[in-house]
């Protein structure tokens, strides 16, 4: 128990570590599912760690639960300054993962008013507006919002990758990827970097999903061009927290071959997160037998 | 996964999405257009009645109008509807967390470094 328990912790670093890279040499739909898989898995088992962290606390309590059987012989693996980190972060998650849900319902229903003035039988939604923005509303059905600026500054071309793009976001659920890597990353803090890159790689799958229904990566990447060019000249309300690079190294990706499956790239990251729950599951163990006072 | 080339492009898109692509269509420009245009602007071997047919479906559902003093057969973009999301975008704007920024964005701010070289790039593209 005295290695297993903190193992997880350490995996989710390795996780972290992992994420981008394999975002860089894998094709983004393979690795999009792949990292968001993982994250949650690992964020599954650290949590499951501290609340066995917490719950050795029960075992220096030594006459409530673990009976005479062997008098207290066995030393406890986990002291009570740990074990009470581990309630405290425990509390920390809670609240976390409380906001990231609150948060993500207040998104939903904001959109969702969004929609309401549109007959509700029509995919895309046009807003009469100066700003020019574009994005899926995930949904059933699923709609794409777009102002009639963005509309306006796109060739007809460059209007249909905009559209395969959203529509690519809403036929793949990427909104289900999306939510489930920011819920892993409340739950545990060391995954944030793997929820930004499950945030890239969605785009980046989206991008080639439209390259392919357009027929041509070259149209597809001035489109991304165009439509950045037109954010920004208007106002780009969005920038703020977007500072990282994502469109230059979109467009760059699409500019060049498309990235290959890589099997064995995202089979060993998928190895990788099934190392969390299976060092939980054992930590687990024997944890259950120290708390019955059965021999370790 | 890119691969499908130039070949099976557009040809099999769903009514709803030729719906999306003529509504898209109207509102990136400012005249009306007749159906003549639209069938032009949206290319892959669309045929013309099919065009006639989506128009009719988008009047129906009073997202198009024909327009009524300029020349006859054309249509423009109906704009309650559009005027009324717009508005709703703006409120959620003003109230604080932008919702749209919480989604998958087409895209996303540019430094200004960045924004020289998508310049170079679509100029490279029209020349």
């Amino acid at each position: 128990m005295r290695f297993d328990v903190y193992s997880p912790l350490a995996l989710s670093l390795l996780l972290a570590a992992a994420g981008p890279l394999t975002g860089r040499y894998v094709a983004p739909a393979v690795a999009a599912r792949v990292l968001a898989a993982a994250a949650v898995v690992t964020a599954g088992a650290t949590t499951w760690t501290l609340v066995l962290l917490g719950a050795a606390l029960l075992g220096d309590v030594p006459p409530l639960v673990r009976g005479a059987g062997e008098g207290g012989a066995a030393a406890d693996p986990v002291p009570a300054v740990i074990g009470l980190a581990a309630c405290l972060t425990l509390v920390v998650i809670g609240v976390r993962l409380r906001r990231a849900v609150r948060a993500e319902r207040r998104t939903r229903r904001a959109l969702r008013q969004l929609c309401a003035g549109q007959p509700v039988d029509t995919e895309l939604v046009v807003a009469a507006s100066a700003v020019p923005r574009a994005c899926a509303i995930p949904g059933r059905p699923g709609r794409i919002l777009v102002t009639s600026a963005m509309l306006g500054a796109l060739g007809p071309a460059e209007r249909r990758v905009l559209l395969a793009h959203e529509r690519a976001h809403l036929a793949h659920r990427h909104d289900v990827l999306v939510t489930a890597a920011a819920l892993a990353a409340a739950a545990d803090p060391l995954l944030c970097p793997v929820r930004s890159t499950v945030a890239y790689l969605v785009e980046r799958w989206a991008d080639e999903r439209a390259a392919a229904a357009v027929g041509d990566r070259r149209t597809t990447a001035h489109a991304l061009a165009r439509a950045a060019l037109t954010a920004q000249r208007g106002g780009a309300v969005c920038a703020l927290h977007f500072a990282d690079h994502a469109v230059t190294r979109r467009i760059a990706a699409l500019q060049a071959a498309p990235q290959p499956s890589l099997g064995s790239a995202a089979l060993a990251v998928l190895a990788l997160s099934t190392l969390p729950p299976l060092l939980a599951a054992d930590a687990t163990r024997d944890l259950f037998r120290l708390l019955t006072g059965a021999p370790l | 996964m890119a691969g499908t080339g130039s070949r099976g492009r557009a040809e099999r898109r769903s009514a709803g999405e030729l719906e999306s692509e003529v509504l898209a269509a109207l509102w990136a420009t400012d005249r009306p257009l007749t159906p003549a245009e639209i069938q032009a602007e949206i290319g892959g071997g669309l045929a013309y009645n099919t065009v006639h047919t989506i128009l009719k479906r988008l009047y129906d559902k009073g997202l198009v109008l024909r327009d009524a003093d300029g020349r006859r057969g054309a249509y423009r973009p109906a704009k309650n509807a559009a005027e009324v999301t717009a508005e709703a975008m703006h409120q959620a704007l003003d109230r604080g967390p932008d919702p749209i920024a919480a989604l998958q964005q087409f895209v996303t701010g540019l430094s200004s470094e960045e924004e020289r070289a998508l310049r170079e790039l679509l100029a490279e593209g029209d020349a």
